[in-house]
């Protein structure tokens, strides 16, 4: 019998860490959680697991604040997320006491990506269940970005990108739709990729917008709601267009 | 030699700190803030060795940060006090921390308070307490004039008796104070009292 | 200066019929000087059970939370109060922990046993436990207080006597001893109730 998915720090002999491969597939059954970046905001939007009628849904939430200047947003096993969560707080908090300035988002991101890593190649545990988007701005220089880890411990900074249940469709709407955006743009821009998988509705997804003066902003069920309607009006006239090409006015 | 006083008056509290770092014969500096806005309704006014103050101040300031961050509300300020003379009093036996601490706050439910935490971490909230030298001045000034409901105004006038009576009593007076606030709108800078202005450098 | 000494204090508890009183002063100091005259040195650990800490503050009140952290426990696990006797042991053994750092700090404890007899004991800092079967006394003021209570004692008496005997003991002692006073705080303590009073006294 095969052991090579036993323990993970074992490759199997095509080269293969099982458990971590495993973890991918804990994080592609996961919500799915979108970030895009704008030049002035940056925003984070996840999917929300239908809540039960008596479940109070402000007390689960997914996108988190790490520092002020910087937030996390994850799909995979919320229960490891918490523990992540926790140590990376404390890595933000305690880097401010040592060397006076806050964590740089790339920092943060390189924390985290090293933390998952150490979940692959150490005996008697397993990796985090987990891909993450962090996004913020950079404390010194005011730059926007946004960074993804995934299980392996491996992270990358991107313009726009998507993780969890269908993220490989979202991804590919970004690509066809992305522009630099501002402001409110970048929001409808994340709403719209969300939206490609999920059912509209403010009731189903969960936004998050940063800005470099006001920090991270949870925006409004109904305030999405807005913006939902807005795509949908958008969609539809785009829709109506295509099927009766413009007729002139006499 | 260091002042630190404070005193809580009807809905605000007010600390006050000489800023003067001295170490043996040397006046080092006299514009250093020993008074840390701890986070949006706290204030930490400390004195004792300058190295432990720093230290300890911010460390106590990065964990009510931390759990702020966590639980999402932040600590209260009896909360924050507590927090405080746990962690000096696990120091205590270990590595001490030089610091005597004076904090203040405002929170919603229970509005200003004031409390007294020294270097061997005793804890004791109080309506006006001292620290230092200028303590045997401050705190029987306090007594004479102080009343539970006074108004910023009539604080600050009492702060500023104090001040006199150290700069003119005290041989070795610290010659300036800041005075910090803090009400339901928050802890904030309230003024400074100057005798004497770091010398300017003297253009290359 | 002993650093038992430090803070100042006067505690005693008295034996009665079927009763017990425990009493102690006011006073926080920081050697001569006056921090505060409303700190309590007597904690109710429950309605039957007094604990009384004399020496230096910080480790009173460290004391103090490990022992109502123990008690909890116990009450959780046991869905019972503890003896007085138990306690005892328990504040003996959490005292000689530590044995080469002690706490400075010295307990009174007072209970109702079982069959609500009355139950007094105190202890060095290190946990010898002494018990008494008349009174026990603690603090900078003990001398004076062995002085007092050896002449004002009676056994068996009533509440109100015992009340009236205690305050008197705690009140005249305390004058003779410069680091405690500020006043009174008295428990006193029957099978059906538990009388709390605070007194006057020379306010200096």
């Amino acid at each position: 019998m095969a052991r090579y998915d036993r323990a993970i720090t074992v490759f199997s002999p095509d080269g293969h860490l099982f458990q971590v491969e495993y973890a991918l597939e804990a994080v592609r059954k996961g919500n799915a959680a979108v970030g895009v970046r704008g030049t002035d905001t940056i925003v984070l939007a996840v999917e929300k697991k239908s809540t039960p009628k008596l479940q109070d849904s402000r007390s689960v939430r997914k996108i988190v604040n790490l520092d002020d200047h910087i937030a996390l947003a994850c799909a995979g096993l919320k229960a490891d997320a918490r523990v992540l969560i926790n140590r990376a707080r404390i890595e933000c908090q305690s880097h401010k006491l040592t060397i006076e300035d806050p964590v740089t988002v790339e920092y943060i991101t390189r924390y985290i990506a090293g933390l998952q890593q150490k979940y692959t190649q150490s005996g008697g545990v397993r990796p985090f269940g987990l891909s993450t988007l962090i996004i913020g701005f950079d404390p010194h220089t005011g730059v926007p970005s946004l960074y993804q880890t995934d299980p392996s411990g491996t992270f990358s900074a991107w313009k726009a990108n998507a993780t969890g249940r269908n993220s490989n469709s979202i991804r590919e709407f970004l690509e066809k739709n992305y522009k630099e955006t501002s402001g409110h743009e970048t929001v409808k821009l994340a709403i719209r990729a969300l939206l490609e998988v999920v059912e509209s509705g403010g009731k189903n997804i969960e936004v998050a917008v940063m800005t470099k003066e006001h920090g991270l902003r949870q925006l409004e069920e109904a305030e999405i709601d807005d913006v939902v309607a807005d795509i949908e009006a958008e969609k539809a006239a785009a829709e109506a267009a295509k099927k009766a090409p413009s007729t002139k006015e006499t | 030699m260091e002042s630190v006083f404070g005193l809580v008056g009807k809905d605000f509290a007010i600390v006050a700190a000489d800023t003067s770092a001295v170490h043996s014969i040397l006046v080092h500096k006299t514009n250093e803030d020993k008074i840390m806005i701890l986070d949006s309704h706290k204030l930490m006014g400390a004195s004792g060795e300058t190295g432990d103050r720093a230290q300890f101040t911010e460390y106590i300031q990065k964990n009510v940060a931390l759990y702020q961050f966590r639980n999402g509300i932040p600590l209260t300020t009896a909360a924050a006090a507590n927090f405080t003379r746990g962690e000096l009093a696990t120091a205590l036996r270990k590595n001490p921390y030089m610091v005597n601490i004076i904090l203040a706050g405002y929170d919603k439910e229970t509005g200003p308070s004031l409390y007294y935490i020294d270097y061997i971490a005793s804890l004791h909230k109080l309506d006006k307490a001292a620290f230092g030298y200028g303590s045997y001045f401050a705190l029987s000034m306090m007594d004479r004039h102080y009343r539970r409901d006074m108004t910023v105004e009539e604080a600050i006038e009492l702060v500023d008796k104090c001040i006199l009576e150290i700069r003119s009593r005290l041989v070795i007076a610290p010659p300036n104070f800041v005075i910090k606030i803090v009400d339901k709108d928050g802890a904030r800078e309230y003024a400074w009292r100057e005798s004497i202005k770091d010398a300017p450098v003297a253009a290359a | 200066m002993s650093i038992f000494e430090y803070n100042g204090s006067a505690l005693v508890a008295m034996v009665g019929k079927n009763c017990f009183a425990i009493a102690s002063d006011w006073r926080l100091g920081v050697q001569l000087q006056t921090i505060a005259t409303d700190f309590q040195k007597i904690y109710r650990i429950h309605d039957k059970l007094f604990l009384g800490l004399a020496g230096l503050a910080t480790d009173a009140q460290t004391l103090y939370q490990r022992l109502v952290f123990r008690h909890k426990l116990y009450q959780l696990r046991e869905e019972r109060d503890m003896k007085p006797e138990t306690f005892a042991s328990l504040v003996s053994a959490v005292l000689y922990e530590k044995r080469f750092g002690p706490y400075f700090t010295q307990p009174v404890i007072a209970g109702l046993s079982d069959g609500d007899k009355p139950f007094i004991c105190t202890m060095d800092s290190i946990g010898a436990k002494e018990l008494a079967k008349d009174f026990v006394v603690a603090g900078t003021a003990s001398e004076s207080l062995y002085g007092a209570c050896e002449s004002m004692f009676k056994p068996d008496m009533e509440p109100e006597e015992l009340f009236e005997t205690i305050s008197q003991a705690l009140l005249s002692s305390v004058d003779r001893d410069c680091l405690s006073g500020w006043g009174g705080h008295v428990y006193l303590v029957t099978p059906t109730e538990v009388t709390e009073r605070i007194l006057k006294g020379r306010m200096d």
